[in-house]
């Protein structure tokens, strides 16, 4: 009895094996079909959007860009966002969701830009195209394109501004100035610091621009975690040992946040208001800006990045190379990526009206 | 008709497992039939099996702690901080210090022993409850990963990263199949004849009948076709690609583990603890040891799933670890635990698990955004566990478990009487 | 009698559980302002029958017809049926133990003023119903600073706070002691007179015989008789016989002690309380036990026989202080439960709901909880030898159950003392401490477990037996320890034992010694 039922159990599963066998669907070779790129693919395909958690306002307008542009262009466009909590493991889930569904590209907006490789790699595996939108997908050969406005010209903008500013108020140096930068982690930190240096060191070196504390170096410079607190903390403390009898012109500063614990700073400490720079268009320092306070900030309009985003992937279906203005500059620790970049608007009381007139928050609050 | 009656007592019952726990199989099989049809096949295509499995094995390792932490009658808020809190010290050792990944996967689970020791001091020697020991570790470790990783994202070597997005080798001929796979699902298919014969010579051991022949038979046959089936799936897929290495890792805790749990005394003790605590210190259960071992045991479990976590991400990053503790927890009640402790199985939670996991991954598939997603599993965890409560305030078993009555054994009915027998199937197909 | 009117019938009442017919056929007749006594062994079907009464078991769920007031009665829950003016106490109390008595009483029909509750009211209304039961409390008081009998009578306060006609009490002088009984069925003889009627389901026949107007027995489901006490010339005996359905010659097996040497001694056993280090529940004690001898432990409730018996096994109750434990002419050190059980020492609690079993157990896994590592090869569990064991003991002792396979829960409460009785013999133990091993068990079981005791001693073991029933200890013990204020007040032998010896000494500190 024992025996038979040995016996009979081997042969069933034998059986299902090769029933199974026969039917199943053998494998596909390594399907490198990314490597030819030049081939195109339908026009109705279906197009990824892997974006992170709705935290900001700007993740929500591109998410609602992506699905209208890339419809209207024919496309199937898949959308999502990753979760409010849980964030990176949904993005690695939506990411493989949209490689198993079949589709030629997948823009991604990184919740964290290094923790995706694995996802990446699949799907290039499986012949998509992957863009990194807005922030640089790091530690993978797999990625195909990046799309993002130039930090670094940024940086330069805001060097300019910062001289303008300051020669507008006073038409004759030496101008006293103080640095900020932004977080050490952030690897746009340092590109914003160094574009801005660009500007600003010739004239340093010059002797036109002084940084009066002698604080010029990143390490001195950085605020920890962008934190408001951390700039007003340092600002105080610069007011103090610096500038007691000592009149301050200009500070960099790298974003709008910054920008405002600073010049709280230097209104508590009852000093007359220097030259601030900014970035991000954020509502509160566009107030400030038509207020007179705050100097600029700079407009990355989020319109123009997707935009740029979907006529790669047009060029993608039409088997042509998309459009790249630096295949130099970024590297992700695997390989120099295919980048296109934006130029970013800088942007002053005196043309804040024309610079927001798209913008259905910002437009108002410079009339 | 007898035979129809053999195969409603017997044919999946045939172990101990209960009826919630077949509804739960049930149900999974519906979901996954369910997803096939409205995702056109994609569900059970090679790859998203596999990506499946690598997405989820480190919810399901940690479902096997957390199963034992609330049998025991505690639970455990703290995984994911504390895989975080591994993870990055993990990253940092392999960074920093070139600890080798193998020395490094090693530092990681002592990581989580020492963490597991510190959660299970204050549980068992202190008294202090678990929910609260484990809220404070909840903060206190998710601190620490953001204190040492600066809230940066650090890499991890290549070597190391297999354990999280590995496959098992290619090698031998060219079947057409990746042949380490292949090998897999035949030990498997072997592992459960030879468990069936064990069962039954268990049965006969016991001067029980064993189920009939054939009954046997056939069973073996389903299961030993889903291994089939499972094996060519995973074989199948793109060339490199095969049963993931974390999923070995999982199969390997699912086996240790529900061995453990069932078949030694260490494992009853829990179970004992979790029934009625006083009941068993006054057998002679030493109830501190037990409890410190289910709370270090959880954080050891944590740390390796962060560590497969961070190797599959192939960094890791101050994220890691959000939210896993309401995903473990939530699998193991939907897999049939008591609230209150006591009543639970590895092999249920671990079903609880898949089914969150298909449901996840069926929604994604369809498109649907992570706010619904999160929807509708919340309706389900909450569906799940209420019908079971519900039925069992009526005194009965749940809906999918009346609907599979017929496959159930009942041990506890009374030697069929000929007209009760004849009932049962009746009053089931009502139910159903 | 029959002239009184009827206040409720329950006519043909049948309810089934999935594979169980708890009751068939079952019909109860209640006259208005009686006392009728409900009595049956455990699984009897009592409890089911008031529970389809009060609504428990709502209309529907069960056959037959409740009529009650001279109408049909369709209870679909218990507050129906409280509205209706039935009332039912259930052995475990309902009270909220952080909560005052008057907070207890009035909780869920709080008197209102204007939305908020009106405490004035309520502590005022709370004296008067405190009054009408004999409890002389502040109404501030909490129901945990309490003792148990007080408790019972908050139960029935509550009762009367809502307007009750018809009083069923399940068991309710089971945790009672002697005098707290006493007053308590002095209270019931008041309501009688005052017109309430009263349902009560108990397992002491004393009590029954002394109170009761009807008595209707149960026996598996089904109405086996009601007697008219008065009329019938009803006694103990008579209701025994109707019971178990046959003449019990006597409550206790026959049995002649082979006793033996010493082998088992505590000196000087000194213990303090848990919590307040400055209470000692231990005093001095000092006790032996024989091979083949059963020691009874007599005393009062709160004497601290469990205290005693629990601080020996293993140090599992309070704070040890000194004492030594000699077995078998060599002093033990007994630190844990796993020591105790190392060395022979078996303790079968008082609450086996509580803290003797694990009620979502089956039985085989019950069984050898105890002593895992006996079924245990290189630390795997053999489920045959599990399986095997607890097969032989459900043989040996007789434990009513389809299989090993039964969830504990479903057993009558004399079969989960079998069970209990299983586990600990599991471990084959030198000494078998039995904490009220027949408590909560009908009359036929208690006869089984008196004949496990006593071939248990046979074998060659210590029992030590600790009960509050004076007729359970002089029936069945060799020698009988008396024990006040946790002290041991005196040594009776079997021969001089009587109820009045073993009371005298139970309430008194002055040490006799009669042997």
């Amino acid at each position: 009895m024992r025996k038979f039922f040995g016996t009979s159990v081997v042969a069933v599963s034998a059986a299902a094996m090769l029933a199974l066998a026969g039917c199943g669907s053998g494998r596909d070779g390594d399907s490198d079909s990314g490597g030819e790129a030049a081939k195109g693919f339908a026009a109705n395909s279906l197009i990824g959007v892997a974006l992170p958690a709705k935290t900001s306002e700007n993740w929500v307008l591109a998410g609602d860009l992506f699905t209208n542009g890339l419809k209207e262009a024919g496309f199937q466009a898949d959308v999502q966002y990753a979760g409010a909590s849980t964030t990176v493991a949904d993005q690695q889930a939506q990411i493989t969701a949209m490689t198993t569904k079949g589709a030629k590209v997948i823009v991604i907006g990184a919740t964290d830009a290094a923790q995706l490789s694995t996802q990446v790699a699949a799907a290039h595996a499986a012949g998509a195209k992957v863009i990194a939108y807005d922030r640089l997908i790091t530690n993978t050969p797999d990625l195909d394109y990046y799309v993002a406005f130039d930090n670094f010209k940024v940086g330069q903008l805001q060097g300019q501004a910062l001289l303008d500013g300051m020669k507008a108020k006073k038409p004759n140096g030496p101008y006293n100035i103080e640095l900020f930068s932004g977080s050490p982690d952030d690897n746009n930190a340092g590109v914003f610091f160094n574009g801005a240096m660009d500007v600003l060191k010739p004239e340093i070196d010059k002797g036109n621009v002084v940084v009066a504390s002698g604080q010029k170096d990143v390490k001195q410079t950085a605020i920890q975690g962008w934190k408001a607190e951390g700039a007003q903390a340092r600002m105080d403390q610069l007011l103090t040992s610096t500038y007691g009898n000592k009149e301050l012109d200009g500070v960099l500063s790298p974003n709008d946040t910054l920008a405002r614990a600073i010049l709280t700073s230097v209104k508590g400490a009852g000093k007359p208001i220097p030259v601030v720079t900014g970035q991000d268009s954020e509502v509160e320092s566009v107030k400030s800006i038509v207020a007179g306070e705050q100097y600029m900030t700079i407009n990355k309009d989020t319109r123009n990045l997707v935009k740029e985003t979907i006529n790669m992937v047009k060029a993608l279906q039409a088997g042509d190379k998309p459009q790249v203005n630096d295949t130099e500059s970024y590297n992700n620790g695997s390989k120099v990526v295919d980048t296109f970049l934006l130029p970013p608007v800088a942007v002053t009381k005196a043309n804040a009206a024309e610079a927001y007139a798209n913008d259905p928050k910002l437009a108002p609050l410079t009339k | 008709m007898s035979r129809i009656k053999d195969l409603q007592k017997n044919l999946f019952g045939g172990t101990t497992s209960n009826a919630r726990q077949f509804g739960m199989i049930f149900t999974l099989v519906a979901i996954v039939v369910l997803f096939q049809i409205l995702t056109d096949g994609l569900t059970l295509r090679s790859d998203n099996l596999i990506a499946l499995f690598q997405q989820n094995s480190y919810i399901l390792i940690l479902a096997i702690g957390m199963l034992m932490v609330i049998v025991a009658g505690h639970i455990d808020l703290s995984v994911g901080s504390v895989a975080a809190f591994a993870g990055i010290l993990v990253a940092k050792s392999m960074a920093d210090w070139s600890l080798p990944w193998p020395v490094a996967i090693l530092f990681g689970l002592a990581i989580g022993a020492i963490i597991g020791a510190w959660q299970g001091f204050w549980v068992a020697y202190i008294g202090v409850p678990a929910f609260i020991v484990t809220l404070a570790g909840m903060l206190l470790f998710r601190g620490g990963n953001q204190y040492i990783g600066n809230a940066n994202t650090i890499p991890v070597p290549e070597g190391f990263r297999e354990i999280g997005s590995g496959f098992l080798p290619e090698f031998g001929p060219n079947t057409g199949y990746n042949n380490a796979t292949l090998l897999l699902g035949l030990a498997a298919a072997v592992a459960v004849v030879w468990r069936e014969i064990q069962a039954r010579k268990t049965r006969r051991a016991m001067d029980a009948d064993p189920a009939p022949m054939w009954i046997s038979i056939l069973r073996m046959a389903i299961m030993v076709g889903v291994i089939a089936f499972a094996a060519l799936r995973f074989a199948s897929g793109r060339v490199g690609t095969s049963f993931p290495i974390s999923g070995i890792i999982l199969l390997v805790l699912v086996i240790a583990y529900s061995f453990y749990t069932r078949n030694t005394a260490g494992g009853r003790h829990i179970y004992a603890v979790g029934g009625n605590s006083r009941a068993a210190e006054l057998s002679g259960v030493k109830l501190k040891r037990v409890n410190f071992f289910v709370m270090m045991n959880m954080s050891v479990l944590a740390a390796l799933a962060g560590m497969i976590f961070v190797a599959r991400s192939a960094a890791s990053g101050p994220q890691d670890g959000n939210g896993w503790e309401l995903d473990a927890i939530a699998a193991v009640f939907i897999g049939g635990a008591a609230v209150s402790g006591g009543i639970g199985t590895i092999s249920g939670s671990i079903v609880g698990g898949l089914v969150m996991a298909v449901l996840n991954n069926g929604l994604q598939l369809m498109g649907v955004g992570t706010d619904r997603v999160q929807i509708i599993k919340g309706l389900v965890l909450l569906l799940a566990v209420a019908i079971d409560v519900y039925n069992k305030s009526q005194g009965r078993f749940s809906i999918i478990g009346s609907l599979m009555r017929p496959f159930r054994r009942d041990d506890s009915a009374p030697p069929a009487s000929p007209p009760d027998a004849e009932r049962e199937p009746a009053k089931a197909a009502v139910s159903g | 009698m029959s002239d009184v009117p009827i206040l409720l019938e329950m006519r043909s009442i049948t309810k089934e559980f999935p594979g169980v017919k708890a009751l068939s056929d079952v019909n109860l007749v209640v006259r208005a302002g009686e006392i009728h006594a409900i009595c049956g062994e455990n699984g009897a079907g009592k409890s089911t029958l008031m529970k389809v009464l009060s609504g428990v078991y709502p209309h529907g769920s069960y056959d037959g017809k409740i009529i009650y007031q001279g109408s049909e009665s369709k209870f679909s829950d218990i507050r129906a049926s409280e509205n209706a003016g039935i009332v039912i106490i259930h052995q475990e109390l309902a009270l909220i133990p952080g909560m005052s008595i008057a907070e207890n009483i009035f909780l869920g029909n709080e008197p209102r003023k204007r939305g908020a509750i009106d405490w004035k009211a309520a502590n005022r209304m709370a004296l008067d119903l405190m009054a009408r039961v004999g409890l002389e409390e502040d109404p501030d008081t909490l129901i945990k600073d309490i003792g148990v009998g007080k408790q019972q009578l908050v139960e029935i306060a509550k009762a009367f706070a809502k307007d009750v006609k018809l009083l069923i009490l399940d068991e309710p002088t089971a945790a009672l002691n002697e005098a707290d009984s006493r007053h308590l069925l002095d209270l019931l003889r008041g309501f009688r007179s005052r017109g309430i009627t009263s349902i009560m389901i108990s397992h002491k026949l004393n009590e029954i015989e002394a109170i009761a107007d009807q008595i209707t027995i149960l026996r598996d489901g089904r109405t086996v008789e009601t007697l008219d006490v008065k009329a019938d010339g009803v006694d103990e005996d008579r209701i025994v016989r109707g019971m178990v359905g046959r003449e019990l010659s006597s409550r206790f097996p026959d049995h002649t002690p082979k006793i033996g040497d010493v082998f088992f001694e505590v000196r000087n056993w000194n213990v303090r309380h848990p919590i307040s280090a400055d209470r000692q529940v231990c005093k001095n004690e000092s006790f032996v036990v024989r091979r083949g001898e059963i020691v009874g432990f007599a005393g009062l409730m709160g004497a601290g026989r469990t205290e005693l018996a629990m601080s020996v096994f293993g140090r599992s109750y309070g704070v040890y202080e000194s004492g030594t434990i000699i077995k078998d002419g060599k002093e033990i050190v007994l630190k844990s439960v796993a020591d105790a059980i190392d060395n022979g020492l078996a303790y079968v609690s008082e609450d086996r709901k509580a803290i003797g079993l694990n009620l979502l157990d089956d039985i085989k896994s019950s069984t050898v909880a105890a002593k895992l590592s006996k079924i245990s090869h290189h630390g795997v569990l053999s489920e045959v030898e599990e399986y095997q064991a607890a097969e032989a003991y459900r043989k040996e002792l007789r434990t009513k159950a389809p299989t090993v396979d039964e969830s504990v829960s479903k057993l009558s409460g004399g079969n989960q003392q079998k069970v209990v009785l299983a586990k600990w013999m599991f471990t084959d133990p030198d000494l078998l401490i039995l904490d009220e091993p027949t408590r909560g068990i009908d009359v036929g079981a208690k006869y089984e477990i008196y004949g496990i005791i006593q071939r248990l001693a046979d074998q060659g073991k210590g029992v030590v037996v600790i009960s509050s029933e004076l007729p359970e200890l002089i029936g069945l013990c060799d020698r009988i320890y008396t024990v006040f204020e946790g002290a041991i007040t005196g040594e009776i032998a079997r021969a001089d034992a009587t109820p009045e010896t073993l009371m005298k000494q139970m309430t008194s500190t002055k040490k006799l010694a009669t042997r």
